[in-house]
């Protein structure tokens, strides 16, 4: 799997779900829709800048995601068409939702963080787990062993359905 | 081997061992709300044949907008209330619910020695009870009510002891701010926190939920308090607790043995003490930037931080004017908040436009027992129906940008409490002195 595309710069931490979909947008019972409004409660937000128009990896600082478990806010990345996105820490909820939607959480150094904030492309190869820039220059990121199937090839709710007997025969046992 | 109640609580649930640091792990309770839940309710009726792993062990509620505001909000309301009718699911509705956190514990199905898990941040609230409670994702949630489990890393434990007696005006909110401005905002990623200590031991259930219920605004995957007396007295008589008192000394002895034992270890700790707190006020946009009462925003504060609230460096807090004043939310809406408030109200008037709005139906009538409504209402505040309301800015009270609203709740990102608000968290006794004062006010000023 790789995603190759043209990088949009959110250069804060902290960017909490609200800001990623503010909740008066909350108001539906699909998964769908939702990218129109992606990031509007940003202060300054670079969203509807057409220098970025089609980007393909949003990147970011610390702490990506924190506040409201709202899983609104990967769909809405993901409806915007976003592949992945690069920070340096994530929330652990908005980690978690990543991995059940297949929107790939690359976490990098900071000073790797920062030198893509220069670049405005960059490749990103799942299966490997590296991130190249245009110069060359390679960083090499992290992912859950077992999470990282569910980004290549879907089907976390039925691997949690595969777990059914076993899990009735622990309750078994327990009580 | 000595063990916190997080690990007692933790060792007991796993089902499975699952590559890299991940358990399978199971779930006694499940929680579900209008905005999250139905997204995987109808993936599982669609692609899953309805089958839920145990009905019984789910509870919906309708609270965020509640009643609905609109077409939107009421379809969402509807589908949460056909799917909970449709697969035999317990559900609080319209006169008789309540944001989620305060009507779960309320009627007792959150019990020590329990995990329990919503699509919502602030289940860590149930903590408070000597459960392992944690926010999840709508499509973990769906997996939790297929397999009645969750995939999870396995966390690390942080003690956090207070010790003391709070001064006058201070309350568990001040104590759970002071915590997140020390860790910073996500200073506790990747732990789970146990609150201890004379200052945790003397405070009541409904305090140790205030405290637990913003553990994750430091980034925690949850917050516990160990299970004691206070605990189980307050379970007594909860409607679906038996009313058996052998039944109930059985259940006792099980709720204790998930205690903390003495000695336990934990891979991080920090120490606070509760005889110096002061209120406090958050200046920034997330609750960690926060400074007491009567101090100045530090030199060092976060610009566009700065910027987005309209305020400077070195500036006070203390005597800042408010546009608006709320108390409620998850944090700060049960009984004990309201008469915490209804203390500073009475007989005064309030200056700015106030609401307040209780947790959930059940408080709002003790607080009507109790005569509080005609306190607020005394004073020129609107009394509302419970609903989780302007705390995320979807309904009830909705701020408008650059206003300033002084709030019992919980968060105050940009855009939170309405497109461009500026809330200023603080305790639900601050939130009125300062609705009378029309300015950021100490209550002993009043
Ligand atoms: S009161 Fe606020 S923080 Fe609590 S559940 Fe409702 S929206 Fe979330």
């Amino acid at each position: 799997m790789l995603i190759s595309g043209k990088i949009l710069p959110l250069d804060r931490s902290n960017i909490d779900t609200d800001q990623i979909i503010p909740a008066r947008y909350l108001t539906g019972i699909t998964k769908t829709g939702y990218g129109v409004h992606l990031l509007e409660d940003v202060p300054g937000t670079p969203i509807n800048n057409p220098k970025y128009k089609d980007a393909a990896v949003l990147l970011t600082k610390e702490n990506f995601g924190c506040g409201s478990s709202r899983e609104h806010a990967v769909w809405a990345i993901m409806d915007k068409g976003f592949k992945a996105v690069i920070a340096s820490s994530f929330a652990r909820i908005f980690e978690e939702n990543c991995y059940n939607n297949g929107l790939v959480p690359v976490k990098l150094k900071s000073e790797e963080v920062e030198k893509l904030f220069k670049q405005s492309n960059c490749e990103i190869d799942v299966i490997n787990q590296v991130v190249k820039l245009e110069s060359g220059e390679i960083f090499k990121f992290e992912l859950d062993p077992l999470k990282k199937e569910f980004i290549l090839k879907g089907g976390f709710l039925k691997y949690m359905e595969s777990k059914v007997s076993l899990v009735k025969t622990w309750e078994k046992t327990a009580s | 081997m000595a063990k916190s109640v997080f690990e007692k609580v933790w060792d007991s649930h796993i089902v499975e061992e699952l590559p890299g640091n991940n358990y399978l792990v199971f779930m006694d309770q499940i929680v579900a709300h209008e905005i999250t839940t139905p997204q995987g309710a109808i993936e599982i009726d669609e692609k899953f044949g309805g089958n839920l792993y145990a009905s019984e062990r789910i509870i919906a509620i309708n609270d965020h907008v509640s009643p609905a505001k609109d077409t939107a909000t009421a379809i969402q309301a509807k589908v949460l209330r056909d799917w909970a009718k449709k697969h035999n699911v317990k559900i609080f509705d319209i006169g008789n619910n309540g944001i989620c956190h305060v009507v779960a514990p309320e009627r007792g199905y959150v019990q020590p020695g329990m995990t329990l898990c919503c699509g919502d941040s602030h289940t860590g609230t149930n903590g408070a009870f000597g459960a392992f409670a944690l926010g999840i994702g709508t499509t973990a949630q769906a997996g939790a009510m297929l397999a009645q489990c969750l995939i999870l890393n396995k966390p690390k434990t942080f003690k956090i002891q207070i010790d003391g007696k709070l001064p006058l005006y201070v309350y568990a909110k001040d104590v759970i701010l002071a915590i997140i401005g020390k860790m910073t905002f996500r200073g506790a990623t990747g732990y789970v926190l146990e609150y201890s200590g004379s200052t945790i031991e003397s405070m009541s259930m409904e305090e140790r939920m205030t405290m637990c219920n913003m553990s994750i605004e430091a980034g925690a995957t949850s917050g516990m308090v160990s299970p004691d007396k206070t605990t189980v007295d307050y379970l007594w008589g909860k409607e679906v607790i038996t009313k058996d008192k052998n039944e109930f000394e059985k259940l006792k002895n099980k709720w204790t043995s998930f205690a903390t034992d003495k000695d336990s270890k934990y891979d991080k700790e920090i120490t606070l003490d509760g005889n110096s707190l002061k209120p406090k006020v958050t200046w920034g946009t997330n609750p960690g930037e926060v400074i007491d009462i009567d101090g100045e925003i530090p030199s060092d504060a976060d610009e566009k931080s700065l910027e987005y609230m309209g305020l400077k460096k070195g500036q006070k807090l203390y005597g800042l004017p408010m546009d608006q004043a709320f108390i409620g939310s998850c944090t700060n809406s049960r009984i004990s908040d309201l008469r915490e408030a209804a203390k500073i109200l009475k007989g005064k008037k309030v200056s700015i436009p106030t609401i307040i709005t209780p947790g959930s139906q059940a408080v709002k009538r003790q607080a009507e027992r109790e005569g509080l409504h005609d306190i607020f209402q005394d004073a020129g505040v609107l009394w509302t129906h419970s609903s989780c309301g302007p705390c995320l800015g979807m309904s009830m009270g909705v701020v408008a940008p650059e206003s300033r609203c002084i709030s019992s709740t919980n968060r105050n990102f940009p855009g939170r409490m309405g497109t461009g608000s500026r809330p200023h968290l603080t305790s639900p006794a601050v939130v009125a002195a300062s609705a009378i004062a029309g300015v950021i006010t100490h209550p002993k000023d009043i």
